[in-house]
């Protein structure tokens, strides 16, 4: 029978030097993928290559081992020695590959814990795995599953709620004092890179236009066109800060610039509008004393990673949820995989049974057409037409239960009750004749009787 | 005509008592969600929808029964509260205001209570078509003035958390409406609150005179106070760019005074 299995290697496993040795490139993963299918024991494989992660998800031929040739696959296709990396990839067949992919899908299985960034990346893995032709219903519907599963993850904890990087923590001061940050203008003191970053996240979210300002022009000139932002003199620092909404500062100046008595001037010719300062700075830019004056709130370097921190621990306390819901989610595919085994049994029962019904319908009908019935006789077709549908039915079923071998026949029996709600009572004491077959046509309840007495062909062995 | 004493004392209707359990359990509801189950913010407001059709349905019947709103202050509160109740419907629409629906939810809840079960009290004298207009237009402008001062009162507390740099402070829990917006809607209830507060004020006074009642009652003074406050935050924010944190506290301090002139009330009329 096929399942599901992982081979991979993560952060978890591998530091980086390890993990870069492993990964793919974009334009490279179609062509592995068919690789993978076509010279592997794999009947569908997707491949997800991110800087954290490089992992196979696969479906393997029936009844073969697919982890151990992927292991070796991934090694030999890099230029690896498969014993430098044995330790760094792991690998999870069935249930723990199901549960594996639906924790990767939720981000709980990431660097960042509720980092987005790694749904998006299975997404875009899931597209090209299907535009390879190498993703089937099997892993099709794990990954629709795990894609699932990661939006209830999502909207049921709080995994991803809260800023997990300083940059993104600016961005959501800024919105818990602007609320809608269109038309806000962010200044740029100082060409710190973290600032480039914080700069960067709020103009993304909507922020008007980014002003940078700098000792060295050329440097505010270098930083602004990364940026795209407008570079302006130094000399014009008081009147810009009269303009902003939100500043960021990272210069590396040794004394604050951004001081109080500054303050006092710039806050009075804003007429107290808010003013949102971020110092990212050591030593710092600002002054701590200019979150006195009203309407402007002052955050150093302490206070963004004290917010970090704050909230990658109420992710972790989430996480515990989360895994819970993972659980629960891989325990209902499982089952769904399960059923799945037996789909082609059922199928072939119905068309049987589907068979034999149509093809004594036929006879029956065929008779009824060719000589005119009486009402009564009609009845009687009707009722020998049933008896011998029931009789064909249980005949196969019938003869494996009493020509089952001694130590089966038990088991077929109860089976049988199982699937038929029986409640068998005693043997029959009633005791048939030798049938005749050719008598089953014109009493088929007689034949069923008979067949159900009859003791199996060993038994007749034995008893002559 | 109907008789007065019997007006005051109708009896609240079954949507009264409907009107009590949903501010109660909306009140319970927000504060859940505040203290994390941001799930429970869907029912909580479906809660404070119930409250506000059961209470609206309250005031129609009483309508039926000829006891309308601007009857005595007594009804004057009832519909305050009211007014209070769909002014934080309409402003949750916009945005997440879960800790002034916990503070206003409460409030909404004593006054519907206060209205309807204090003692009626003697039957008010000299009740003409101008004291009803009066007393409407104080209802409104003050419930108007009720809702400025529920979101001045959530801006201190978030500017508070956020100079403190108290992110896990109540007044940032289910994200907290930022300062920017609450200072513009507070400024802008101000204006809509104004106008009416004044003309309610105006009417007050010919009223007044044309009863011949005695002007040294202290809430004549104390509404003064108050529309000289309001007056002067309109002034101070126009011409001299006041905001934030003084603008909040001014228009707190504007509100104190126009609860106190209708707590002088409700106690007169209560003691008859």
């Amino acid at each position: 029978m096929s399942e599901l299995f992982v081979v991979g290697i993560s952060w978890r496993t591998a530091p980086v030097a390890v993990r870069e040795k492993l990964a793919f490139r974009d334009e490279e993963v179609a062509g592995t993928l068919r690789e993978i299918t076509a010279t592997l024991p794999v009947a569908e494989a997707l491949l997800v290559s991110t800087c954290n992660r490089v992992e196979v998800y696969g479906v393997t031929k029936t009844g073969l081992d697919a982890t151990g040739p992927v292991r070796g696959f991934l090694a030999t296709q890099r230029g690896v020695t498969p014993a430098d990396v044995a330790e760094a990839l792991y690998d999870h067949r069935g249930s723990a590959a199901v549960r594996h992919v639906f924790s990767v899908a939720s981000a709980l299985d990431s660097l960042v814990l509720g980092e987005a960034q790694i749904l998006g990346q299975l997404k875009a893995a899931y597209g090209v795995a299907a535009a390879a032709g190498t993703s089937g219903p099997l892993l099709g519907r794990c990954l629709e599953r795990a894609f699932g599963v990661a939006k209830r993850v999502r909207s049921e904890t709080a995994i991803a709620r809260g800023a997990a990087n300083v940059s993104t923590v600016a961005v959501d001061l800024a919105r818990r004092v602007f609320g809608d940050l269109s038309g806000k203008h962010v200044l740029v003191v100082g060409a710190g890179k973290m600032s480039t970053l914080a700069a960067r996240h709020l103009y993304a979210s909507g922020a008007h236009e980014i002003v940078v300002t700098n000792r060295s022009p050329e440097k505010a000139e270098a930083l602004a066109a990364e940026i795209d932002g407008i570079a302006r003199p130094w000399a014009e620092l008081e009147r810009l800060l009269v303009e902003a909404d939100v500043v960021i500062s990272s210069t590396g100046a040794r004394e604050p610039i951004l001081t109080r008595a500054l303050f006092k001037r710039v806050t009075k010719a804003r007429r107290w509008r808010q003013l949102l300062v971020i110092d990212i700075a050591v030593p710092r830019d600002a002054e701590p004393a200019i979150g006195d004056f009203d309407g402007v709130y002052v955050f150093d370097i302490d206070d963004l990673e004290k917010v970090v921190a704050a909230n990658l621990a109420e992710r972790a306390k989430a996480a515990e949820h989360a895994t819970r819901i993972v659980v629960h989610e891989a325990g209902q595919f499982e089952h769904w995989m399960r059923t799945q085994g037996v789909v082609p049994t059922i199928r072939a029962l119905r068309e049987r049974f589907a068979r034999v019904a149509e093809g004594e319908l036929q006879k029956t009908l065929d008779q009824l057409a060719r000589r005119d019935y009486t009402p009564a006789q009609q009845r009687e077709a009707v009722q020998r037409l049933v008896q011998l549908v029931v009789n064909k039915l249980l005949h196969r079923p019938t003869r494996a239960l009493r020509e089952a071998p001694p130590d089966e026949a038990g088991l077929r029996a109860e089976i049988l009750c199982q699937l038929f709600d029986l409640s068998p009572v005693g043997p029959d004491a009633s005791d048939a004749g030798e049938p005749d077959a050719s008598d089953d046509a014109r009493d088929p309840q007689a034949a069923l009787d008979r067949e159900l007495a009859e003791p199996a062909p060993a038994e007749r062995k034995a008893v002559t | 005509m109907t008789d007065p004493e019997r007006l005051l004392s109708v009896a609240p209707s079954p949507a009264f008592w409907v009107a009590v359990v949903a501010y109660a359990a909306a009140t319970a509801a927000l504060l859940f969600v505040l203290a994390g189950h941001a799930r429970l913010r869907p029912l909580a407001l479906i809660l404070v929808g119930i409250a506000f059709v059961a209470h609206g349905t309250d005031i129609g019947w009483r309508g039926t029964q000829h006891v309308h709103p601007a009857q005595s202050v007594r009804e004057a509160l009832g519909f305050l509260s009211f007014i209070v109740t769909g002014g934080y419907l309409l402003a949750s629409t916009r945005y997440r205001l879960t800790l002034g629906g916990a503070a206003v939810m409460p409030v909404s809840l004593v006054l519907l209570v206060v209205a309807r079960l204090t003692p009626a009290g003697a039957a008010p004298e000299g009740m003409s078509v101008l004291g009803r207009i009066h007393i409407s237009l104080a209802t409104l402008g003050v419930g108007v003035f009720a809702l400025a001062s529920a979101l001045s009162m959530i801006y201190l507390l978030e500017e508070r958390a956020l100079k403190r740099k108290r992110f896990d402070a109540l007044a940032f829990k289910d994200k907290g409406a930022p300062l920017e917006s609450l200072d513009r809607l507070s400024h802008r209830l101000t204006w809509i609150g104004f106008p009416i507060f004044t003309s309610a004020l105006v009417l007050g006074a010919i009223w007044v005179s044309r009863l011949g009642v005695s002007i040294d009652r202290p809430e004549y003074p104390l509404a003064m106070v108050t529309w000289t406050c309001y007056a002067a935050l309109l002034v101070a924010r126009q011409a001299y760019g006041w905001r934030g944190r003084r603008t909040a506290r001014l228009t707190l301090v504007g509100f104190g005074g126009a609860l106190l002139v209708l707590l002088i009330y409700l106690v007169r009329r209560m003691a008859g």
